[in-house]
This record gives structure tokens, C-alpha cells and sequence, in this order.
């Protein structure tokens, strides 16, 4: 188990954010965790990764509660994508990605592969000498993607690298979310736990494992895509009238309106 | 807009004028001494100490030390200033935003205003009893500033620009309030304090403020990689295993200590924080491995050209270092944020 979180409760200026979630992330699996907006899935994150300490409840990353780690040993296996990012100095592509290799003592050289091969993997080997500044939201979107993909490129003798990612495709073309969730499955294939948030309901089903459905800061159903979806939950979370057909390729669940 | 140059010889470049700077500013004042003529008074100071020659003396009791303490200073505030942007995440943050600089003129108007008259007490050190209040007082509103923006969940840079903002206006109003009740010759004391001046350099202030530049030197370029991560935002930082608590916390007493203390020995040396990193980022990017090391030669570097101005431009008498700073490095700072704008 890579991570583990149990009776996780969030209770922030007189409003329960969170209620009772118990969850866990295993190597190799992606899990989506989807939901209408306001129903938690950031605030869920940010217990996860500890940007918020949970009110009551426990996370564990490898075993170990998140606040036993040291800082630098810990963020060798757990990696995290926020929604949005405030840098506003002109740093070049491959510069921000190599911020990424801060807490790694693995030397110049082998930090110049990783970096360049991350920006390949999220097709922005091109922006590697353009300023972050000039991007756009889908290219800084990309950038800051390849960071968090380089800080656990190789697997970390201290356990199961964690991947957080927050809305990691909302500022994607069609083409780009398709390659990162194509990234994200090849990072999991090598043995990562993979957390995203979404909110496109036929992206998670496509690229998920497991899904979770959070409701008003409770967890309305968990398991795969198959087993989640249905017309009735769909209804009840998000107020949605809609039908469920197969992918005619695939087979997973489509939701259409 | 594109990167002048690479970080490597732009940082060459600094260490090579630097030095033809000293020499410069050494050379010039109102007495101008020839390269010649220094090595002459300084080798026939070192067959006899006994007998200093006048080039000698103005040498080494007056500019020598007035060109360390400039370096010093410039090296301080500069660097200083390039840590505290990255720390703020703001280009335009410099050092008086965290209260240092105005609590600093508190403290020696106070002292200016309430303790004129003990003023030979402590000029044994040769440090005066306003450079002790200065210090004092920048020191305490950085303490302040940083308790109000500091809660259980760790300290708020947003805060802590409200509660700097805060305690500058309070100063502000103590400063008019002491300014109201001074007589003349403490107004024009407190007036001149504020202006930033070298010209009271001896040793022991030159020494003092060196001793903080070598301390800056040494520890600075450490927070480097801690403070590219900080840019990315405080969270992010801490996912990169940075414990940024610890890191704001060590970084804001260092500006407290290298700015409190170069306030105190040189008044209020406006524009060179803010200034010097801002260019050093246009030129070489924003990476701290470059902008820390680089600010540092380039606020030595500017000080002791803009003091050596001072002395010069209304010769025989000597303009406030700071009126040159701010006359000489707002006009270039514009014409470059003019330049960055027409390029975007």
C-alpha cells in the first residue's frame, strides 16, 4: 500500500470539508477522484498530500503517518501537482522542471536526462529555452506537469512513489489530455500510485482504475469505473439526468446528456 | 526579453570592475590621488607607520575606510534585497517592506531627539549612540512584523507585507512626531540620517559592516536552491522537501541583522535593495545561484561608484550617498523597465 488514509475529517471555519473518508492508493493503480464542485476533491488532495492537517484521522505514506517523513526523504517518493501555480519570474522550461531534482543527490548529469526526458514525455521538449512567463496556460499547464513527472522519474529506495495530480488536463487540448493520461498509465504501469482529480466523468472512467465519487464531502461510491457509474449515483451527485452506453472500443462507461 | 548574457561571465564581468571600482573611488575626492601617487604613499607608510605622508592619511584614515563600508553596505542591502524578492515572491519587495528600514530611522530619531545630550558616551567604539538606536529599532520591527504575520500555521508572507506596511506608516507618524518636537539641529540630523550617508565612515563601522558582507557571503548562497523552489509557491516548495518555516524564519532574521545593521552604520541607503536585484534578473534570469551572487558584487559595486560621485559632484563639499543612489538608479531602473515592457 502506498498510501493510506482512514477517518479523514476536515473541519475548516464552522464547515465539515471532509467526513469520515477512508481510502487507500496502490502501486500501479490510477484512481480518479471525481465529483461536483464544492464536494471536496482539492480539500481531499491537500490532506493527502499535508498541505491541510486533517481535523481527526490519519494518513499514511509507505506505513509512516506523512509528519514522521523528513521533508527532503519524502518528497523523493511523493510528488504533487496543484491546480493552479503562482510562478511569475521568467524561469526557461527546463528550469523549472529542474527545481524538481532538489531533493535528488543524483548528480548534474543524470538531472539534465531526467529533466529533458520528462519534458519529452508531456510533448514541451520544444519549450525547453522559452520563458514560463510567455507560455500558455495549456504549455505552463504541461511544464509544471514534467516538474512533479521528474521529482520521482526513477523508483526511491525509501518506498512506493505517490503521485498527486489536481485537475492535471483542464487547461489541455484534446490531443494533450489523451498524451497525459497516456503518461500518467505508463507512470503507473512502473509500479506509481496515481491520484487525480477530474471532473470530466468519460475521462476518469477511461483512464481510472478505481473512481471516486465524493458528495458534499463524503464518499458516495468507490470502485471501478464499472461498478461507479450508473444513472442513479449520476443523478443523485451531480443532478444529472443522463444515459450510460459502453465505449464502442473500449467497453468502459460513457456518460452522455 | 531575452537574458543578456550567461550567468558565468556576467558574474566575471562584476568581479573585474568591482576591484577597478575601489580603485577608482579611492582615487577620487576632493584631493585626487594618482594610481602612482597611492602606491608611493602606501609603501612609504609601510617603511614608516610613524610618519604617515598626507596622501597616506586621506588614504587609509579617511577613503579606505569609506570605500569598505560602502562595499559592505551595497553588498548587504543588495543581497538582501534579491533574497527577500524571491522570499516575497514579489520583484518589487525590498527591505524596508518588512519594517527593518523604517524602525531603523525610529530608533536613531529617537536617539537624535531624547539622548542628544549623552552623545559622547559611547563614541569610545567610535560607533555613536545613533547607530546602537538604529539597529535597536530595526531589529524590533522585524521582530513585530513577524510576530503579527505569524500564526500556527506558519508565518504569511501576505501578511507580513500588511503588518510591514502597518508598521512603516506607524513609524511614519512617531518619526513627524519626534521631527515636531527636535530643534533645528536635530531636524536637520534626523533629515540627513534618513538621506543615507558614508561620510561618517571610520574603522571600527567599516569593519563591523564587513563583518556582516562576509557573514551574507558565506551563508546566502546556500538558500539559493531553496529559494527558486520558494518561487514556484510556498506549497510547492514544501513538496520539493523544502521546510519553509525554517527557511522564512532564518531568512527574515538575516535581513533583520545584515539591513539593521548597515542602516545603523550608514542611514537609510535608499533603492539600492530594490534596484540591483531587478537588473541583475533582467540580465541573468531568475535564478538565485545567479541573482544572489550577483546582486551582491552589483550593490558594492553601485554604492561605491555612486559614493565616489558624492564626494566629487559638489567638491569641496559632499552630497548624501543616498540622493545619488536614488538620482542616479531610478532614472536607468525606468529606461530598463521601459525596455522589458517594449519587448513583451
Amino acid at each position: 500500500m502506498s498510501m493510506r488514509a482512514s477517518g479523514i475529517h476536515l473541519h475548516v471555519a464552522g464547515f465539515d470539508l471532509l467526513s469520515g473518508i477512508s481510502m487507500q492508493l496502490e502501486p500501479g493503480t490510477v484512481t480518479a477522484v471525481v465529483g461536483p464542485n464544492g464536494a471536496g476533491k482539492s480539500s481531499l488532495l491537500r490532506v493527502l498530500c499535508g498541505d491541510l492537517p486533517a481535523t481527526s484521522g490519519e494518513v499514511l505514506l509507505n506505513g509512516r503517518p506523512l509528519a514522521a517523513w523528513d521533508a527532503a526523504t519524502r518528497a523523493r517518493t511523493l510528488a504533487v501537482l496543484p491546480q493552479q501555480s503562482t510562478l511569475d519570474f521568467p524561469f526557461t522550461a527546463r528550469e523549472v522542471v529542474a527545481l524538481a531534482r532538489i531533493p535528488h543527490r543524483t548528480g548534474a548529469a543524470r538531472d539534465r536526462e531526467i529533466v529533458q526526458a520528462a519534458l519529452e514525455a508531456v510533448d514541451a521538449g520544444y519549450l525547453d529555452k522559452r520563458y514560463y512567463t510567455h507560455m500558455s496556460g495549456g504549455e505552463k499547464q504541461r511544464v509544471q506537469l514534467a516538474r512533479v513527472l521528474a521529482q520521482i522519474w526513477e523508483p526511491a529506495p525509501e518506498g512506493g512513489r505517490v503521485l498527486l495530480l489536481d485537475e492535471p488536463t483542464s487547461a489541455f487540448d484534446l490531443s494533450h489530455q489523451q498524451l497525459t493520461l497516456d503518461v500518467v498509465r505508463r507512470f503507473a504501469g512502473e509500479g506509481v500510485a496515481v491520484l487525480a482529480v477530474l471532473h470530466d466523468l468519460n475521462l476518469a472512467a477511461r483512464c481510472a482504475d478505481r473512481m471516486l465519487v465524493l458528495s458534499c464531502g463524503v464518499l458516495a461510491a468507490d470502485g471501478t469505473p464499472a461498478q461507479v457509474l450508473d444513472v442513479t449515483l449520476v443523478e443523485r451527485v451531480f443532478g444529472l439526468r443522463c444515459i450510460l452506453m459502453p465505449h464502442p472500443i473500449t467497453g468502459t462507461p460513457m456518460v452522455v446528456h | 526579453m531575452q537574458r543578456l548574457l550567461p550567468r558565468a561571465p556576467f558574474l566575471a564581468l562584476l568581479l573585474v570592475a568591482l576591484p577597478v571600482a575601489v580603485v577608482a573611488a579611492l582615487m577620487t575626492g576632493p584631493v585626487s590621488i594618482s594610481p602612482g601617487a597611492m602606491a608611493h604613499a602606501i609603501t612609504g607608510f609601510l617603511d614608516s607607520p610613524r610618519a604617515p605622508s598626507r596622501d597616506a592619511l586621506i588614504l587609509l584614515d579617511i577613503r579606505a575606510p569609506r570605500v569598505l563600508l560602502g562595499a559592505s553596505v551595497g553588498l548587504v542591502l543588495a543581497s538582501c534585497g534579491a533574497m527577500l524578492q524571491g522570499l516575497f515572491r514579489n520583484p518589487l519587495a525590498d527591505p524596508s517592506l518588512i519594517g527593518v528600514s523604517s524602525g531603523a530611522s525610529v530608533g536613531a530619531s529617537l536617539v537624535i531627539v531624547c539622548a542628544g545630550s549623552w552623545g559622547g558616551l559611547l563614541d569610545a567604539t567610535g560607533l555613536g549612540l545613533v547607530a546602537f538606536g538604529a539597529f535597536l529599532g530595526g531589529a524590533l520591527a522585524t521582530v513585530l512584523v513577524y510576530r503579527l504575520a505569524t500564526s500556527a500555521f506558519g508565518t504569511s508572507v501576505n501578511t507580513m507585507l500588511l503588518a510591514g506596511i502597518a508598521v512603516s506608516a506607524i513609524a511614519g507618524a512617531v518619526n513627524g512626531l519626534l521631527g515636531y518636537m527636535a530643534d533645528n539641529d536635530m531636524l536637520r540630523q534626523m533629515s540627513l540620517w534618513q538621506m543615507g550617508a558614508l561620510g561618517t565612515a571610520n574603522w571600527p563601522r567599516a569593519l563591523i559592516a564587513t563583518g556582516v558582507a562576509v557573514l551574507m557571503c558565506i551563508w546566502l548562497p546556500r538558500e539559493a536552491r531553496a529559494l527558486d523552489a520558494l518561487l514556484l509557491g510556498e506549497s510547492e516548495a514544501r513538496h520539493l522537501g523544502i521546510d519553509v518555516q525554517r527557511v522564512k524564519r532564518r531568512l527574515i532574521l538575516l535581513t533583520a541583522l545584515g539591513v539593521g545593521t548597515c542602516t545603523a552604520m550608514a542611514g537609510a541607503i535608499a533603492f539600492v535593495g530594490l534596484i540591483v536585484p531587478h537588473l541583475v534578473r533582467l540580465a541573468i534570469g531568475p535564478n538565485h545561484q545567479g541573482v544572489i551572487p550577483g546582486s551582491a558584487l552589483g550593490g558594492a559595486l553601485l554604492l561605491v561608484l555612486a559614493d565616489a560621485a558624492a564626494r566629487v559632484v559638489i567638491a569641496p563639499a559632499e552630497l548624501p550617498t543616498g540622493i545619488i543612489t536614488a538620482l542616479l538608479g531610478a532614472p536607468f531602473f525606468v529606461a530598463l523597465l521601459l525596455r522589458q515592457r517594449r519587448s513583451l
